[in-house]
C-alpha cells in the first residue's frame, strides 16, 4: 500500500486512493475515515433522500450506514468492489432494513433533476466531474427505458418493495414485473457497456 | 438431467436474478434463490452482470446537498468508537477473568443508580411478536428502557439486532455498550457492540455472537471505546423467552 512520509495530515490523505485509505481505516484511522466520508457522502446522501423523501430519515439512514462501514471496515475487500460502491450499497440496505422496520414513508416528488446544477461541487476535480459525468449518463440511461420497466425498477430498487408488492400495487402478474425488471436490467447493462469497467 | 439442472430448468431463473440484484424478493424467496444459485452458473453469471447495473442505479438519484451537521454528527460517533480501541477492548475482554458478581465492578454511584432503574425498569418480561413463518420466523421482543425512549430486540435464528427510537445521545464521551447475560449467570459479557443514536435518537446496532444461550441482552452508558465491565447499571434490559 502506498503511504505518504506522513499519513496524519489531512491534506497527505486526500492525495490517497480510497482503497489506501480504507488499509488505514481498518487500522482505526478516523482522519482517513473522514475523506471517506467527505468524497461520498453526496451521492450516500442523494440515494438516501431518493429512497426515503424525508431528509431527517434520509440522515438516520446514512449515520447509520456510516457507522456500520466505520465498525465493519476490516471487512472492506477491494477485490470484490469500490468503496463508493461499498458505501451505497449499505445505505441502500440500510434504507431498505427501515422500511421493512415499518418506518413510515412519505411520497415524495423525485423530479428534482436539474438540482445538480444548483449545487456547488465539494471537489471540483477531474475525478469528481468525471463521477458527476457518469452519474448523468446513468440517469440519462434509466430516464430513456419504457415507462413500464423504469417504474418497476424504481419501485424495487428506490422505494424499496418488493415483486409481490409492485405486482399487487400495478395489478399484474407476478411474472410480469420480474420480466419488465429484466428486461429493463438488460437494456440498462446494455446502454452503460461494461459497468464494471466504467465505474471510477 | 442432475438435480441442479432440473433446478434450473423450473425456475425462471433471469426474472428471479434481476428482482434478487434490485432486493425485490421475499426474504424466503432470497434465501431459496441463494441456495439455488449454488448449483446454477447460469444464474450467478446473471447475477454477476446485474449487479453491476444494480450498482451503476444508486448514482440514478438526483444529486441532493449534505445536510449541514451530518458530518459533524457522523465523526462524533466515530470518534466515540474507536475502532482500534474497542477491537483491543474485545481481546483485554475475552482475556478477562468473569468478575464475582453483575456489577462487581461498578462504583457506588453506579449501583445506587442501578437501585433506581431496577424501580424504574418495570416488570420484566419481554412481549414476543412473531414475524414470518417456518424456522426463519422473526421474534421481536420489547425491552425496558429506563431512559427516555423505546427499543426493541429482534431476534432471526440465533442473530440479533437492537433497535432503539427516541433515545438521548450518550452522555459526552461516552458510548453506549451491549452486553449478553448468559442463562444461570449473573455476570454479563461484554461484547464489541458499541452505538451511539442519530440526531433523531434512532439507532440499531448487531448483537454479536449466537443468542441462543443468552437469556438477557443490556446495554450500559460506557467511556468511549466500551469498557470490559460495565460502569453503569443499565439502562436498556430486553429479556429473550
Amino acid at each position: 500500500m502506498f503511504r505518504p512520509a506522513n499519513s496524519n495530515s489531512r491534506t497527505d490523505l486526500r492525495t490517497l486512493a480510497d482503497e489506501d485509505l480504507m488499509a488505514l481505516v481498518q487500522e482505526g484511522e478516523a482522519r482517513a475515515f473522514e475523506v471517506i466520508f467527505d468524497r461520498h457522502s453526496g451521492p450516500a446522501f442523494s440515494l438516501a433522500y431518493r429512497m426515503c423523501g424525508r431528509r431527517a430519515m434520509a440522515e438516520d439512514v446514512v449515520q447509520e450506514a456510516f457507522m456500520s462501514l466505520w465498525r465493519t471496515g476490516a471487512r472492506y475487500e477491494r477485490r470484490r468492489g469500490s468503496v463508493r460502491n461499498w458505501v451505497l450499497g449499505a445505505v441502500h440496505n440500510r434504507a431498505i432494513d427501515a422500511f421493512r422496520r415499518g418506518v413510515v414513508r412519505e411520497s415524495r416528488n423525485v423530479s428534482d433533476e436539474g438540482i445538480a446544477d444548483r449545487l456547488k461541487a465539494p471537489e471540483q476535480t477531474d475525478v469528481e466531474v468525471a463521477r458527476r459525468e457518469e452519474a448523468a449518463h446513468v440517469r440519462g440511461v434509466l430516464g430513456e427505458l419504457p415507462a413500464e420497466q423504469r417504474q418497476v425498477i424504481e419501485l424495487a430498487y428506490f422505494g424499496g418493495f418488493t415483486h409481490s408488492q409492485i405486482a399487487q400495487m400495478l395489478e399484474l402478474p407476478a411474472g410480469t414485473v420480474k420480466g419488465r425488471m429484466r428486461l429493463g436490467l438488460t437494456k440498462m447493462r446494455i446502454a452503460l457497456g461494461d459497468p464494471a469497467g466504467f465505474m471510477l | 438431467m442432475t438435480g441442479p439442472e432440473q433446478m434450473s430448468e423450473k425456475r425462471d431463473c433471469g426474472a428471479d436474478a434481476a428482482a434478487y440484484v434490485l432486493g425485490a424478493l421475499e426474504h424466503d424467496e432470497a434465501e431459496a434463490f441463494c441456495a439455488h444459485m449454488a448449483n446454477c452458473g447460469v444464474c450467478r453469471d446473471e447475477v454477476s452482470a446485474f449487479q453491476d447495473v444494480a450498482d451503476a442505479l444508486a448514482l440514478a438519484a438526483p444529486p441532493q446537498p449534505v445536510p449541514h451537521g451530518l458530518k459533524r454528527r457522523v465523526m462524533a460517533s466515530v470518534r466515540a468508537e474507536p475502532r482500534g480501541s474497542a477491537a483491543a477492548g474485545e481481546q483485554k475482554r475475552k482475556r478477562r477473568r468473569p468478575s464475582i458478581g453483575f456489577f462487581s465492578t461498578m462504583p457506588a454511584s453506579a449501583l445506587a443508580l442501578s437501585a433506581v432503574a431496577a424501580v424504574v425498569v418495570i416488570a420484566v418480561g419481554a412481549v414476543a411478536l412473531f414475524s414470518g413463518g417456518g424456522s426463519s420466523a422473526t421474534r421481536v421482543y420489547s425491552a425496558h428502557v429506563s431512559w427516555p425512549g423505546n427499543a426493541q430486540l429482534r431476534v432471526s435464528g440465533n442473530r440479533g439486532e437492537l433497535i432503539v427510537r427516541g433515545m438521548p445521545a450518550p452522555p459526552p464521551n461516552k458510548v453506549y455498550e451491549v452486553w449478553l447475560l448468559k442463562r444461570g449467570s449473573k455476570t454479563p459479557s461484554a461484547t464489541a457492540a458499541l452505538f451511539s443514536p442519530t440526531s433523531s435518537g434512532s439507532g440499531s446496532v448487531d448483537v454479536p455472537g449466537n443468542l441462543n444461550d443468552i437469556t438477557t441482552v443490556l446495554v450500559t452508558p460506557e467511556p468511549a471505546g466500551g469498557s470490559p465491565a460495565p460502569t453503569h447499571a443499565p439502562i436498556l434490559q430486553a429479556q429473550i423467552s
